[in-house]
């Protein structure tokens, strides 16, 4: 039996092993440091860089060291970093290109820390134009509908700067048009004839018209000279013509701009009051304006968060394609049998990690929470489950609890992906609220509520009650006395926020039952800061229109001067066009008759000389005939 | 080409024990009409390392049933699919698939399961007859061969010289 052993192969195959596990053990982990930087920086849009990665034997796991992910909009931020990463890994689902991880737990994870090197990487620049586009000023009325980024405290200068302004708008495109036919008729102006042209012209006419021809050879170059020239007034007819038409539409299409432009300020103010309207009905916008600007940018930073995470969980474009891909193909399939071990090709079973709360208002962070994450794979469909999220606060400060679950589930198209949230007993300090200096000194609050996102949209509703309420304000005005005095009787209320819409800009309204407390309390005067913000809103209004009135009545004058111009030097050629000049012919026919005229005359004369010479003779004769009879 | 079917030749021709020869190009057929990147093909690889398999006539015979594999693979990719769909063998490769090491080793992909099944049913046959064919070969036909007219001009041939290029 021995005799069929080949003892070199054996040993020959042990050696080749024996030096792939070594190159394994020595050069996978730089590698695959390399492959999580490189992948995940192209994944990101940003820097993502790792200090280290080691293996471990038994059990098989990677250890991953000094993880900072870079905030792609924030170079100088990390996004997420983490100290250290422990991945137990299966090892026979790697040799098939799979990477299964029971568990992965993570520690010292943090966002939004600060980097010492910026970690942009170039990229082409996307457009944004689309969301520009979509970022329409909404003019919301009846309940109280704040765009999230628009709750601040309205000031006639923030709400001009902050709204997208049809004065503006149509200022600029009375501009822009200007510049435009301005351009065309400078074109259609360089075409014409100058007054040098025109004298040059009358010059040249004088040359030619004036003067005997002195052979048929001088008058046919005078003849062609004459039709040369006036082929050249035709010409220079044909640039009037076509300068006088640009400026007519020049002066037609700026009469209607500006026509638009006169009433873009009316229109403007009718906007801007529906939308920032402090009357009675729509009083409830006072919530907005109290929480609208916090709940605003805690809602766009959360959003900003999923926004990135979303695509790393599941790449549901790349699983379309790759089924696509699976159909066209001649090369076998995986058949799949009935398990509870489901094998995708990445799948982290349960990932662990504590992580501290954002800071609040400049505040300490309010404590810790604690993350467990399941079934993490962009595969969910060969997982059989969607990926879980559980969050309960710990050491907390101020908070009885806090509890977040997510359920993120893309096991079919279109998926799903479904939050909640419940914390207990927030007890708030000195919280400076968004108008007349307010602050809620004291306060309880309990938030309970949920987000699903579905195919780019969102429909957030939350419900907040305050519990226990003081207020105060350190303002001297009206306004700031008389909202202390109103919430004086205030120790409870709440607040129900919903969204919808397009997760990029969603649409976001805060109603709360503190309105309707406060609302008989604030008429008078609200409708006293109403009248004055419209003032002074009409008045910047109009200011703007007059900065754009100036320049359109210069830029009419100077095309009326144009014009003008324009009709002289038309009337000027017409005048030098009609001249006529003689044919060689008709001087040679008038040069005969002006010769036979004068023979005719010579002629004549000599026949009168004669005859008066025959007239003195015979006076002369018939005087010598009478001398001689008497 | 020239090359392949010179080696082959020379293969023939030379003194390795034909049940060598033929051993090799039976486990090839494992090589040949399956995925490469299989851990099967591992374990084929590392029994005929151990074993006094004619590694020239494996390697060879790999290549040649892999170009075979190309008229093949459409009839492997069904077989594989009816065995694994076949109602009598679910309990066995539900059990099989439960475990991670029989996934490792792909026995759920339908060409993988045909290539070997066809494998392994031509093995004992493509052994035999490859031993028997060689043997007739060396005591009969190559003699005869060598007489030849066309044998002679092949000598003087490109072909001829890659051979030699070979042998030497």
């Amino acid at each position: 039996m021995l005799k069929w052993i080949r003892w070199s192969g054996l040993t020959g195959f042990i050696v080749v092993a024996g030096l792939l596990v070594c190159f394994w053990a020595f050069a996978a982990g730089p590698l695959i440091k390399m492959a999580i930087e490189s992948f995940g920086s192209d994944a990101v849009g940003a820097k993502v860089e790792v200090e280290d990665v080691s293996f471990g034997f038994s059990p098989l796991s990677l250890n991953i060291r000094g993880v900072q992910i870079t905030d792609p909009d924030a170079p100088m931020t990390n996004m997420v970093s983490f100290e250290t990463a422990v991945a137990n890994i299966e090892p026979f689902p790697l040799l098939l290109g799979q990477a299964i991880i029971p568990e992965l737990s993570l520690e010292g994870v943090a966002m939004g820390t600060p980097r010492s090197v910026s970690g942009a990487i170039a990229k082409a620049k996307k457009p944004k134009e689309e969301d520009e586009k979509e970022d329409k000023p909404k003019a919301e009325t009846g309940e109280a509908k704040a765009d999230a980024k628009s709750s601040e405290l309205p000031s006639a200068d923030d709400i001009l700067a902050r709204e997208k302004l049809l004065t503006v708008e149509r200022g600029e495109a009375l501009e822009t048009a200007y510049q435009q036919h301005s351009t065309a008729i400078e074109q259609a102006v360089a075409d014409l004839p100058t007054e040098s042209d025109i004298k040059q012209y009358e010059v040249k006419l004088n040359t030619i018209l004036k003067g005997k021809f002195e052979s048929l050879d001088d008058f046919k170059q005078r003849k062609k000279a004459l039709d040369e020239l006036k082929a050249q007034f035709k010409k220079d007819k044909q640039a009037i013509a076509a300068a006088k038409s640009a400026i007519k539409n020049g002066k037609s299409d700026l009469k209607q701009k500006w026509s638009d432009l006169k009433v873009a300020p009316k229109q403007d103010l009718d906007n801007l009051k529906s939308k920032y309207t402090l009357d009675g009905a729509g009083a409830s916008n006072l919530t907005a304006l109290l929480f609208g600007g916090d709940a605003g940018g805690y809602a766009a930073t959360t959003l900003e968060y999923y926004e990135k995470i979303r695509p790393l969980l599941v790449d549901e474009e790349a699983k379309a394609e790759k089924e696509a891909l699976k159909e066209k193909r001649l090369e076998g399939r995986f058949v799949t049998f009935p398990t509870d071990r489901p094998q995708p090709d990445f799948w982290v079973k349960k990932l662990t990690f504590t992580m501290s709360l954002p800071q609040f208002k400049g505040q300490p962070s309010l404590g810790q929470v604690a993350v467990n994450v399941t079934d993490i794979s962009h595969q969910q469909d060969v997982v059989g489950q969607p990926t879980r999220l559980f969050a309960n606060g710990v050491n907390l400060k101020n908070i009885q609890s806090l509890k977040v679950t997510g359920v993120m589930d893309h096991r079919q198209s279109p998926g799903k992906d479904v939050f909640d949230l419940q914390m207990e007993k927030w007890d708030l300090d000195k919280v400076k609220l968004g108008l007349a200096g307010l602050y809620m000194d004291e306060a309880s609050a309990y938030a309970q509520g949920g987000v699903t996102f579905s195919q780019g949209k969102m429909d957030l509703s939350s419900n907040i009650l305050f519990k226990d309420t003081t207020f105060s304000t350190k303002d001297r005005t009206m306004l700031a006395k008389e909202m202390d005095a109103a919430l004086d009787k205030v120790s409870r209320f709440n607040v129900e926020v919903s969204a919808d819409g397009k997760v990029t800009s969603p649409s976001m309204n805060i109603r709360s039952d503190l309105d309707k407390q406060l609302q008989s309390a604030f008429n008078d005067r609200i409708d006293e800061k109403q009248k004055e913000l419209e003032a002074d809103l009409k008045k910047k209004l109009n200011e703007k229109l007059l900065g754009y009135a100036g320049n359109y009545e210069s830029q009419l004058k100077d095309m009326n001067l144009a014009e003008g111009n324009l009709s002289d030097a038309t009337k000027k050629l017409e005048s030098l066009a009609k001249s006529e000049m003689s044919s060689y012919e008709d001087q040679l026919k008038a040069e005969a008759k002006a010769k036979a005229d004068k023979e005719a005359a010579e002629a004549k004369a000599k026949a009168k000389a004669e005859a008066d010479k025959k007239k003195k003779e015979l006076e002369k004769k018939a005087k010598e005939k009478l001398k001689s009879l008497f | 080409m020239l090359s392949m079917l010179a080696k082959f030749l020379k293969l023939l021709n030379g003194d390795a024990a034909p049940g060598q020869v033929a051993v090799g190009f039976a486990f090839a057929l494992f090589w040949g009409l399956t995925p490469f990147f299989s851990l099967h093909n591992l374990i084929i690889l590392l029994v005929v390392f151990i074993t006094r398999t004619n590694l020239s006539a494996f390697f060879l015979g790999s290549a040649l049933w892999a170009l075979i594999a190309f008229l093949v693979d459409p009839f492997a990719i069904d077989l594989g699919e009816w065995l694994l769909a076949s109602p009598d063998l679910q309990t066995t490769w539900t059990t099989m698939y439960q475990s991670d090491v029989w996934r490792a080793f792909k026995f759920n992909h339908t060409l993988l399961m045909g290539g070997f099944a066809i494998s392994l049913v031509a093995f004992i046959p493509v052994y035999f007859l490859s031993f028997g064919l060689i043997k007739v070969y060396r005591h009969k036909v190559m003699a005869w061969f060598e007489k030849l007219k066309i044998t002679k001009i092949l000598k003087a041939s490109k072909f001829y010289r890659v051979y030699e290029k070979l042998e030497g």
